[in-house]
């Protein structure tokens, strides 16, 4: 070997109580390079970021840095090392502004005092790289789940660094935004640098990526591969084990006649929302599109009480609905709401997988004396375990502890447990793999052939093109059009992005948008 | 992940820790321990502790008024709250007892009820309070505490000359200062060490046992402790559920002054006034955990008998009110900061990366052993 590699781990082992997380994993990565990290939801991926990071220390194996052996003791060491990271779970300080939040990891100080300029004019500099005009003093609870990502990466960019390791950093991103990112990492590349990437959206990684390592229960299954010699089915089929039949898109059909069960009418919202309609059929799925801050998932919760609606109409089965909170939504309306946040308000991370999925359905479970019985719980989020594929050591084991695409399962099973007539999702895929996005895809479909109206939000435009019925396009909070879904995803891509363009024109003069439903 | 996909990746699924090793794994565990250990240093230096009626019973009986006060705090620990009006909640639920067995001449079960009404009200006052405003439990149940202080006194110094509710209604004594021995099925009585006043303070941990580990209720406020925001979106309905642990936090609490003034006979403004730390140390050192979602109510039984058992060995010895003051505080800071690595071990257990700050040393950032799953259920 001429030029050793920028990292390399050999034989990485570790266990976690219950589980083998990883076993002798290797990964070899070249200056220069682009390396795509691949593998199902539990596979390992973080776990070996992590180890790479110094948060977890490995069991067995060992790390080269340049060709020499190191051992990275803490997050703090990875640093110094010249290792860089944006993790999968958010870890910002939300009290904190986004300036102080991207330089926490290494204050400027002139003296003992902090040197709050350098902050600001570095916080720019890292957010500039990005494209993002965002004001490094804005306070970081302001910012959407997206933006919130998009301040990780600055973070991820403001040390230098010779290895750069990205889980997942454009899961809750649209592709735009998705495209700044790239263009710092083809930047880095040509700086010489190596690039890990993280990501279930096979699209991009074969856009972006020069080689592949695929991890599958633990194991590296294919180390360290030329990217280009293999198609697509192939590395899923190896993230799987076996041959992944292709996604079958039924034929839907719905009832146009029937009445809506959910209809917004000229809507405007104390979030800054004006003149929005939209109509869900039982059976629909109405799938909601947009950039980054166009306010759909504000939309989402205006609806469910958490902002209020100060003109217009929210109309539940053909009835005028004020909603004060979930509780409500549920209770009256048999609403339900998947938030798109689900470290902060999907799941709770030191409760049960049981408790965890088991929250939404207590009251129907309820017998006198509020008794609710442990097996009967234990059993409902067993079924939903098996159904979305949750990967768990048992269903005693805290959520806080499982991988972060189980965890999206388990803040999705909960309100599929409700059985709900009307459910609005908001990013119900994020970090989710492919081939629990097909089983999702085909539980979503059949569940709305049940008759459940579906609202969905969501950033992946292929997602949408995959599962909705219609596309309601939202830009700057309101609704610009809507499409119908012609499932082809060239010619869907244009009608939306034609929509959002008329949105900004349309900003001039508010009104009421035109439906064509 | 089907069987064929488990046949070629063998990974050690190994089972959940069983009970027993879970259970050795709990402070719970611990404390037993400790509080054996203690029972036979002092039993064996002392041979008097081992007196029924004059050192075991007055032990048993302080131990069952102050799991009440720590059950009362452990309540409102349950969402993550805290109640630091425990004490004169206390008082004003016993006065409302004694004023109505001295002015009404109610008998003693409608006594018992309007003071339990009256701590269910001042609690609910803090709870509404609370979920009302968004302001702290901390500083509404402080300011709460100083109206009480101020309040309770005052209306003694009104109603009474001495300052004290004396009359005692029928079976007040036997709730306060009988034993079993007072009970006799035939010739067979039962033993004088045990007092009656165990059997309030039993029930009461059965009724919260049920609720935290069967029903709906209790469940959803152990989820509201462990993450408000999630609970709301969950569709739990928070603000009912702070009202709810602070209205029977201050049950609780006027259940204790009660108790408490069954035993000594009188119901004064001083009832109380010891009240507040006892009611911390209890749960925490028995595992509840002050941040909320994780309680056990054998635990505060446990933690609150090793505080007694320690004082009532140093009183044996003939040290003095100040060092045992002093190793009162000693051990709620212990209790505070074993409270304190629980919550930081839960939290480094969470898949979270959590990026250290820079300052952060870190040790092995992954618990090993049972203990990392200990926050899923509760303890009866
Ligand atoms: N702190 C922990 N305690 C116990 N088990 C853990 C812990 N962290 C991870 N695991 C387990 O290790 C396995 C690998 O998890 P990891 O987070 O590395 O998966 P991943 O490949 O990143 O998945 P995803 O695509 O869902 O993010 C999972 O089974 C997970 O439950
Ligand atoms: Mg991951």
């Amino acid at each position: 070997m001429s030029t050793p590699f920028a990292l390399e781990a050999r034989g990485l082992s570790k266990s976690f109580p219950g589980v083998k997380a990883l076993d002798q994993v290797n990964l070899a990565l070249a200056a220069g390079e682009v390396h795509a990290l691949m593998g199902e939801n539990g596979a390992g991926k973080s776990t070996l970021i992590k180890i790479l990071t110094g948060v977890h220390r490995p069991d067995e194996g060992s790390l080269l840095l340049a060709g020499e052996p190191v051992s990275i003791g803490s997050p703090m060491e990875a640093m110094e090392a010249g290792i860089g990271v944006v993790h999968q779970e958010r870890n910002v300080i939300r009290r904190f502004s986004v300036g102080e939040n991207i330089v926490m990891s290494r204050m400027p100080r002139k003296g003992l005092r902090v040197d709050w300029a350098a902050v600001r004019s570095e916080a720019r500099r890292c957010l500039a790289q990005l494209d993002l005009d965002l004001d490094p003093e804005t306070p970081m609870d302001r910012l959407s789940a997206a933006q919130i990502q998009l301040v990780e990466i600055a973070r991820g960019l403001y040390t230098e660094t010779s290895v750069l390791l990205l889980d997942e950093p454009t899961a809750s991103i649209t592709s735009n935004e998705a495209d700044r990112l790239f263009r710092v990492v083809d930047r880095l590349r040509d700086q010489g640098k190596a690039v890990v990437f993280v990501s279930h959206k096979l699209e991009e990684v074969f856009a972006h990526c020069d080689a592949v390592t695929v991890l599958r229960d633990g194991r590296s299954v294919m180390e360290a591969q030329r990217l280009a010699d293999h198609t697509r089915d192939e590395i899923v089929d190896v993230m799987v084990g076996r041959s992944l039949a292709a996604l079958q898109v039924p034929d839907r059909v719905i009832d146009l006649t029937a009445a809506p069960v959910l209809e917004l009418d000229g809507v405007s919202t104390s979030l800054g929302h004006r003149g929005v309609s939209l109509e869900v059929r039982p059976g629909e799925i109405l799938g909601l599109y947009g950039l980054v801050g166009a306010g759909r998932t504000e939309l989402a919760r205006a609806m469910l009480g958490l902002g209020r609606i100060t003109q217009g109409e929210l109309r539940v089965r053909g009835k005028a609905a004020t909603i004060r909170s979930v509780r409500q939504a549920l209770e009256n309306h048999r609403i339900g709401y998947v938030t798109e946040n689900r470290k902060e308000e999907g799941v709770f991370l030191e409760q049960s997988v049981t408790r965890n999925i088991a929250v939404t359905v207590w009251s129907t479970l309820a017998r006198a004396f509020g008794f609710v019985s442990g097996k009967g719980e234990q059993a409902l989020a067993g079924q939903y375990v098996t159904e979305l594929d949750i990967r768990i050591a048992g269903q005693y084991q805290n959520v806080g502890q499982l991988s972060g695409g189980n965890q999206q399962k388990v803040s999705l099973a909960k309100w599929l447990a409700a059985k709900t007539e009307i459910l609005i999702i908001d990013e119900p895929t994020v970090g989710i793999d492919v081939r629990t996005k097909r089983s999702f895809y085909d539980l979503i479909w059949r569940l709305a052939d049940e008759g459940l109206a579906i609202l969905l939000i969501s950033s992946d435009l292929a997602e949408m093109v995959t599962l909705a019925d219609r596309v309601a396009v939202m830009d700057r909070f309101t609704v610009t059009g809507t499409v119908d879904n012609t499932h082809d995803y060239d010619a869907m891509s244009q009608s939306i992005i034609r929509l959002i363009h008329t949105g900004t024109a349309a900003v001039a003069a508010p009104g009421r948008s035109k439906e064509n439903a | 992940m089907t069987a064929q996909n488990r046949d070629d990746a063998p990974r050690t699924a190994t089972r959940r820790p069983g009970a027993v090793r879970r259970f050795l794994a709990t402070p719970r565990f611990f404390l037993i321990v400790l509080i054996i250990a203690l029972v036979v240093v002092i039993g064996a230096l002392k041979p008097s502790f081992f007196n029924g009626p004059f050192v075991i019973a007055p032990l048993l009986t302080s131990i069952s008024i102050f799991t009440v006060v720590g059950l009362s705090q452990l309540v409102v620990m349950s969402v993550g709250h805290m109640n630091l009006a425990i004490g004169p909640m206390a008082a004003f639920g016993a006065m409302f007892a004694g004023m109505s067995f001295q002015l009404f001449g109610l008998p003693l079960w409608a006594g018992v009820v309007v003071g339990l009404l009256a701590g269910a009200a001042v609690g609910a006052l803090s709870g509404w309070i609370i979920a009302r405003t968004g302001v702290n439990s901390f500083i509404v149940t402080l300011a709460m505490s100083f109206a009480l202080i101020g309040l309770v006194p005052t209306v003694y110094s009104w109603l009474t000359t001495g300052s004290a509710f004396t009359v005692k209604p029928d079976g007040l004594d036997v709730i306060g200062r009988a034993s079993f021995a007072t009970l006799c099925l035939g010739n067979v009585c039962g033993t004088n060490a045990i007092p009656i006043i165990v059997v309030p303070t039993i029930v009461t941990m059965a009724i919260l046992g049920y609720l935290f580990t069967r029903t709906r209720i209790g469940r959803e406020l152990l989820m509201t402790g462990s993450n408000v925001q999630a609970a709301e979106l969950s569709g739990i309905p928070t603000s009912r559920r702070i009202i709810l642990v602070h209205t029977l936090s201050g049950v609780l609490a006027a259940l204790a002054g009660f108790l408490l003034a069954a035993s000594t006979g009188s119901f004064t403004p001083g009832i109380g006034g010891e009240f507040m730390l006892q009611s911390f140390v209890g749960p925490i050192l028995g595992g509840t955990l002050l941040a909320g979602g994780y309680v056990s109510i054998t635990g505060t039984l446990l933690g609150i008998t090793l505080t007694l058992l320690i004082r009532k060995g140093l009183d044996l010895f003939g040290v003095g009110i100040e060092t045992l003051n002093i190793l009162l505080g000693v051990i709620l800071l212990i209790a505070l900061s074993a409270d304190r690595f629980r919550l930081i071990r839960t939290r480094r257990t969470r898949a979270a990366a959590a990026v250290a700050p820079p300052d952060d040393t870190g040790g092995d950032p992954h618990p090993t052993g049972p203990g990392a799953d200990k926050k899923e259920e509760v303890s009866a």
